[in-house]
C-alpha cells in the first residue's frame, strides 16, 4: 500500500521520461516500461495509471492520438509535447532536491 | 484539453466512455495475452490480470471526470432523471405545471401591461430629457389642464430659449380624410398638428422623404404638409414608395405627404399611435394669436447640463407674466379671488420620458392592482407546487436514504431535488409565456371602446421574458427550497428500516395551507370589494332613462351663414322626427356624460359665494328625448328657443336648492349673465327638472339649461323605440336627404357612453372575479391534496383507533383538526392583510367600505364553503377505513 501511495505521487514524472526518453507510447507500453525498468518494484495498480495519464493530458504536457497496433487492435498512443518537456525538467529539479533532503536528513538524523 | 471541450465532452458522454473502456480493455486483453502466451490458463489469467489491474470501472470514472467539467454533467445527470421521474408521475406532475402556468402567465401578462403602458420609455433619444407641461384649473372633474394656447406657447418658448427648447403637439384626433388613390371616401385617421421643429427635437428620423421642419412652420397656412406613420404608411398604403408626393384632403384642405416617420416613432401617447402629423401652422387660422383656443400639448427637451429647477422658474415666470397680461380675459364680473387663482396658478412641467398618456392615467392604479393580484395567486399555487414536492420526496424517502449511505452528499441531493422543481418551474413558464401572449391583448381589447381602439406594444420583448425568468428562479427556490431540504435531510438508518415519520411528514404541509388561505383570503377580500363595488355604480340611477338613446355628431359646417345653419338644422331634426320608430328628437350642445363648461354664479345675498354651475344649451324636447322628469313648471317654448336675448333658463333640482333654498324655483328668477349671446343680466326659471348626473359616481352637478343657439351642430340625440342599432343607418340617410351639407360623423348609443365610464371598474370586477376563482380553487386543490396524503399517511393509526372502538366521528375529527387550524390561522392572517391592502382600492369603490357586512361575509363565506368542498371527500376516506385492511397495510 504505502508502496502504491508513493508512486502515485512520481507516476507523472516516470511517465513524462519515459515518453521523453523511449518516444511515443500506450497506457500498457508504458505499465511493462515502468514494471520492467524498475525491476519489479514498481508495481503500480495498473488501472490508476490511465487517470494519471488523462490530467496529464489534460494538463497539456502529454497529446494522444487512435492508432492502430500491427495485431489490428485499437490503442490509445501518448507522446510528450513541448510544456511537457519544460514540466519535466521542473519535476526532475524538484524530485532531486527531495530525495537530497530526505537522504541528508536519514544520514545525519 | 480545453474549458470549451471538457463541456462539450459533458454532452458526449456516452462516447467518452466508450473511448474510455475501449483504451483500458486493450490493456487488459494485452496483459491476459502476455501470460497466457506463458502458459497460464486463461481463466486464471484474466483473474489476476484483475486483481492487479483494480476495478476498470473506478478508473473510467476517475479519467472520466478528469475529462469533462463535473458540474454541468451532474446537472445534466440530474436533469435526465428529473424528467423521468416527472413522467412516471404524469397525473401530479400536469396539475402542478398547469396551475403554476396559470399563475406565471398572469403575472407575465399583468407585467407586459404594466410595462407596455407605464414603465417603458419612449424608444426617442434620451428621452429623460423630455418634458410636458401642466396647470391645475380648479375644476373638480378635470383637475389639470394639458392643452395651450397660442399665445402662452409663443411667450414660454421666447422665455425658455436656450434651457428647454418647446413645441406644440395638438391634441390627437379622428379626422375624415380622403386619399387620392380611394376615390372619393373618406376615412377616419388619427391626426396630429406639430410644430415644425417637433420632429428635429423629438429626435425622429424620416424612413422616407422628409420629416415636418420649423421653415413649414414659418408662415401660417403656406406649407400645406403631412408626414405619416410608418405602421400608417404599411397598414393603409402596403409600403408602397410612391406615396411621397401624393396629396390628400383632410377636412376640405389639401394637404401633401412629404415623408414616411421612422418605424419606431408613432407618437409621444402610448397606446395612441398616430397615423398622420400636419404642421402647427396648417391649422385654424383663429387659433393664432388667441389666448381662448386651447389646442395643444406643450412637450420640450430640456438642454444638455440645465437643471429641471431651473427650467421650471424660469417657464414658471414667463407663464406668470403671460396671465396677468392677459388678466382683462375674465371679464368685469370676476370675482377677487378669481383673479387671484387665475394669476398665482402654478405650471407645473412633468417628466415626458414615457410619453404622457390620459390612457395610463386612467388605468396605472387599476393595472398595479392586478399586478399585485396576480403575484398573489402566483403564492398560492406555487404554495401547491411547493405541497406536491413535499408529498412525493416523501415517497421517495428510501432512494434518498440510499444514495445517502452510498456517499452522496446532502448539498448533491438537494440540487437534484431542486433540478427537478427547476424543470417543473421552467415548463410552467413556457406555458405561461403562451398564456400570457393570448390574455394580454384581451386584457387590452377591454380597457377601451370599440371606436377608438387602443394599440398597446404587447410584444414579449427582453424585459417580458428577464421577468419571467427570474419569477420562475423564485418559484424554484421559494417553492423547491423546503422540500428538498427536508427529502435529503432524512435519516438513513431509519430510512432503510421502515419506519416512516407520518405526522411529521404532514405537519410540513401545514405552513402552506396557511400561506394559502391567507392569500386565498386575501384575494377573494379585494376581489369582492371591487365586485361588489362595480355592481354598486352600475346599478345607479343616473337621472335619465338611457336606453334606446343615440347620438348622432355632426360633421362641423363651414362656409355658410348662421341663419342657414339654424333653419338646416331644423329641418334635420323635423325629419328626423317623421322616421317611424322615432319618438323623441332634440339637439344640446354637449352629451350629458360628456364634457360641458362651467359658469360661476353668484349666490343672491352672498358677497363671495358663488355657484360652479354646469350649463347645457339644449332644445325644448331635450328632457322628454332623454327621459328627464320635469319636478315643476314647463320645457322652452319656441319663443323662448328663438328670443334674443334669452333669458328662460331651466333648472335641476340641485341648482334650485343652491340657489333658492328651500322655496320653489319655478317662476322666479336668477341674476346671471351667460355670454354674448344671452346678455339680459336676469334670467327667468321657467322650470325645474330632476337631476342628471354627470359622472355615476358623484351626485349630479348643479345644472342649468339654456335654449341651443342653432349655430352649432352639436348633438343630436334621438329616442327610439325598439333596437338602436337597427335605425342607425336610417337616420344617418334620413339626415343626408334632409340637408345636404349635414353629415353624420358617428353615431353611438347613449347606453355605451354610459358603459364606458365604468371601463376602469368593469376592467378590476371581472379580472379580480377571475383571480379570485382561480386562487380558491387552487387552494382549494391544495387543501384537499393535503388532506388526502395526511389520510393515506395515517390510515393505520385510524385504522388502529377504529379497531379500539373510537367513533367514526372522532377519528374525521383528528384527521381534519391539523389543517383546520391552519387554515384557521391563515385565515385569520389573511383578513388582517386585507383589511390593511384595501386601504390602496379604496379610491376605487364606489358606496362600499372594507368593513361592510358583505364585503366580509363574501369571501369568508366563499373561503369556507371551498374548505368544506375540499375536506369532504378525504374526511370521508377516513371515516370509512376498514381497520382489517388498514393493520394489514404495510
Amino acid at each position: 500500500m504505502a508502496r502504491q501511495d508513493a508512486l502515485q505521487g512520481s507516476l507523472p514524472l516516470l511517465v513524462l521520461t519515459l515518453l521523453a526518453r523511449r518516444g511515443p507510447l500506450h497506457g500498457y507500453g508504458l505499465a511493462t516500461q515502468i514494471e520492467t525498468m524498475s525491476d519489479e518494484t514498481l508495481r503500480v495498480e495498473e488501472g490508476s495509471l490511465y487517470p494519471a495519464l488523462h490530467r496529464l493530458e489534460e494538463a497539456g504536457h502529454i497529446k494522444a492520438r487512435w492508432s492502430t497496433t500491427d495485431t489490428g487492435r485499437r490503442a490509445r498512443i501518448y507522446e510528450i509535447t513541448a510544456r511537457g518537456r519544460a514540466q519535466l525538467e521542473s519535476e526532475e529539479i524538484r524530485w532531486k532536491a527531495i530525495t537530497a533532503a530526505v537522504g541528508k536528513i536519514l544520514r545525519l538524523a | 484539453m480545453s474549458w470549451w471541450s471538457r463541456l462539450g465532452n459533458v454532452f458526449r458522454a456516452s462516447r467518452l466512455e466508450r473511448e474510455l473502456d475501449e483504451e483500458l480493455r486493450f490493456h487488459l486483453d494485452e496483459r491476459v495475452r502476455e501470460l497466457t502466451d506463458a502458459g497460464m490458463p486463461a481463466d486464471a489469467a484474466v483473474a489476476k490480470v484483475a486483481r492487479r489491474f483494480g476495478s476498470p470501472l473506478r478508473w473510467r470514472e476517475q479519467s472520466r471526470d478528469v475529462k469533462l467539467l463535473p458540474w454541468p454533467d451532474a446537472v445534466l445527470r440530474d436533469i435526465r432523471l428529473g424528467l423521468r421521474m416527472l413522467r412516471t408521475n404524469a397525473g401530479v406532475t400536469s396539475v402542478a405545471v398547469l396551475s403554476l402556468s396559470l399563475a406565471l402567465g398572469a403575472c407575465v401578462a399583468a407585467f407586459s401591461l404594466v410595462d407596455a403602458l407605464i414603465l417603458r420609455p419612449l424608444p426617442l433619444e434620451r428621452s429623460e430629457q423630455l418634458v410636458y407641461l401642466a396647470f391645475p384649473t380648479y375644476n373638480a372633474e378635470r383637475p389639470e389642464a394639458e392643452t395651450f394656447n397660442d399665445p402662452t406657447l409663443v411667450r414660454l418658448r421666447d422665455a425658455a430659449r436656450g434651457k428647454v427648447d418647446l413645441f406644440a403637439m395638438s391634441t390627437q384626433v379622428m379626422r375624415p380624410a380622403i386619399f387620392a388613390n380611394a376615390a372619393g371616401t373618406k376615412e377616419q385617421i388619427r391626426t396630429q398638428y406639430v410644430s415644425g421643429d417637433a420632429f428635429d427635437r423629438l429626435g425622429v428620423r424620416p424612413a422616407l422623404g422628409r420629416a415636418i421642419t420649423a421653415q413649414d412652420d414659418d408662415v401660417p397656412g403656406a406649407s400645406p404638409v403631412a408626414v405619416i406613420s410608418y405602421a400608417f404608411w404599411n397598414r393603409r398604403f402596403g409600403g408602397d414608395p410612391s406615396i411621397v408626393g401624393q396629396w390628400l384632403t383632410l377636412e376640405e384642405r389639401q394637404l401633401q405627404i412629404v415623408g414616411v416617420a421612422e418605424q419606431k416613432f408613432t407618437g409621444i401617447e402610448p397606446g395612441r399611435p398616430t397615423d398622420l402629423w400636419i404642421t402647427y401652422a396648417m391649422y385654424n387660422p383663429r387659433a393664432f394669436g388667441n389666448f381662448d383656443f386651447n389646442w395643444f400639448r406643450i412637450v420640450g427637451r430640456v438642454r444638455e447640463n440645465v437643471r429641471f429647477e431651473e427650467a421650471q422658474s424660469i417657464l414658471q415666470a414667463a407663464f406668470t407674466s403671460l396671465r396677468r397680461d392677459f388678466v382683462g380675459r375674465l371679464g368685469p364680473n370676476a370675482s377677487p379671488e378669481r383673479v387671484e387663482r387665475f394669476l398665482s396658478t402654478p405650471l407645473y412641467m412633468r417628466s415626458a420620458g414615457n410619453g404622457p398618456s390620459p390612457l395610463r392615467n386612467q388605468f396605472e392604479q387599476p393595472l398595479w392592482i392586478l399586478g399585485a393580484i396576480a403575484s398573489l395567486v402566483l403564492l398560492i399555487a406555487g404554495s401547491n407546487v411547493a405541497n406536491l414536492y413535499l408529498a412525493r420526496t416523501a415517497a421517495r424517502e428510501r432512494e434518498m436514504a440510499l444514495r445517502l449511505s452510498i456517499g452522496a452528499s446532502r448539498g448533491r441531493l438537494v440540487q437534484q431535488l431542486l433540478v427537478e422543481s427547476a424543470l417543473v418551474a421552467a415548463s410552467a413558464c413556457a406555458l405561461g409565456l403562451l398564456f400570457a401572449n393570448l390574455a394580454a391583448p384581451i386584457v387590452v381589447g377591454m380597457l377601451t371602446p370599440a371606436d377608438d381602439p387602443v394599440y398597446l406594444d404587447l410584444r414579449l420583448d427582453w424585459r417580458a421574458l428577464a421577468f419571467a425568468g427570474s419569477l420562475m428562479l423564485l418559484t424554484t427556490t421559494i417553492f423547491g427550497l423546503l422540500p428538498a431540504l427536508r427529502a435529503s435531510g432524512v435519516s438513513p438508518l431509519n430510512a432503510l428500516k421502515g419506519g416512516g415519520r407520518p405526522g411529521t411528514r404532514a405537519s410540513a404541509m401545514r405552513p402552506f395551507v396557511a400561506v394559502q388561505a391567507a392569500f386565498g383570503l386575501v384575494v377573494l377580500f379585494v376581489g369582492s370589494l371591487l365586485v361588489i363595488s362595480f355592481a354598486k355604480l352600475s346599478s345607479v340611477n343616473p337621472g335619465f332613462s338611457s336606453s334606446g338613446v343615440l347620438l348622432l355628431s355632426l360633421d362641423p359646417l363651414r362656409g355658410i351663414e348662421k341663419e342657414q345653419q339654424r333653419l338646416g338644422l331644423q329641418q334635420v331634426l323635423e325629419r328626423l322626427r317623421s322616421v317611424p320608430g322615432v319618438q323623441s328628437v332634440s339637439s344640446a350642445e354637449y352629451n350629458i356624460i360628456g364634457r360641458a363648461w362651467t359658469h360661476y354664479i353668484r349666490i343672491p345675498g352672498t358677497t363671495l359665494n358663488t355657484i360652479e354651475a354646469t350649463m347645457a344649451p339644449v332644445t325644448a324636447e331635450f328632457f322628454e328625448t332623454m327621459g328627464i322628469p320635469l319636478v315643476s313648471g314647463r320645457t322652452f317654448t319656441t319663443a323662448e328657443m328663438n328670443a334674443r336675448p334669452s333669458t328662460a333658463i331651466i333648472v335641476n333640482e340641485a341648482m334650485a336648492a343652491l340657489y333658492f333654498g328651500n322655496v320653489p324655483a319655478a317662476g322666479r328668477t336668477l341674476k346671471a349673465r351667460f355670454g354674448p349671446d344671452s346678455d339680459g343680466d336676469v334670467q327667468e326659471v321657467v322650470g325645474v327638472v330632476k337631476d342628471a348626473r354627470y359622472d355615476l359616481r358623484k351626485a349630479a352637478a348643479p345644472t342649468v339649461y339654456i335654449p341651443l343657439r342653432l349655430n352649432s351642430s352639436g348633438t343630436i340625440h334621438v329616442r327610439v323605440s325598439g333596437d338602436p342599432t337597427s335605425l342607425a343607418a336610417r337616420l344617418r340617410e334620413e339626415v343626408r336627404a334632409a340637408h345636404p351639407l349635414f353629415r353624420v360623423t358617428t353615431i353611438r348609443e347613449q347606453s355605451a357612453i354610459i358603459g364606458q365610464t365604468l371601463l376602469r371598474e368593469r376592467l378590476l370586477a371581472i379580472l379580480s372575479a377571475f383571480f379570485a376563482v382561480v386562487g380558491l380553487t387552487l387552494a382549494a386543490l391544495g387543501l384537499y391534496g393535503v388532506m388526502s396524503y395526511s389520510v393515506v399517511q395515517r390510515t393505520r393509526e385510524i385504522g388502529i383507533r377504529l379497531a379500539l372502538g373510537a367513533r367514526q366521528l372522532l377519528v374525521v375529527r383528528t384527521v381534519i383538526a391539523d389543517a383546520a387550524i391552519a387554515l384557521l390561522l391563515g385565515g385569520v392572517c389573511g383578513l388582517a392583510g386585507g383589511l390593511y391592502l384595501a386601504r390602496f382600492v379604496k379610491s376605487l369603490l364606489f358606496e362600499v367600505t372594507p368593513l361592510d357586512f358583505w364585503s366580509l361575509a363574501l369571501p369568508i363565506g366563499l373561503l369556507f364553503v371551498a374548505a368544506l368542498v375540499a375536506a369532504a371527500l378525504p374526511a370521508l376516506r377516513a371515516a370509512r377505513v376498514d381497520p382489517v385492511n388498514a393493520l394489514r397495510y404495510e
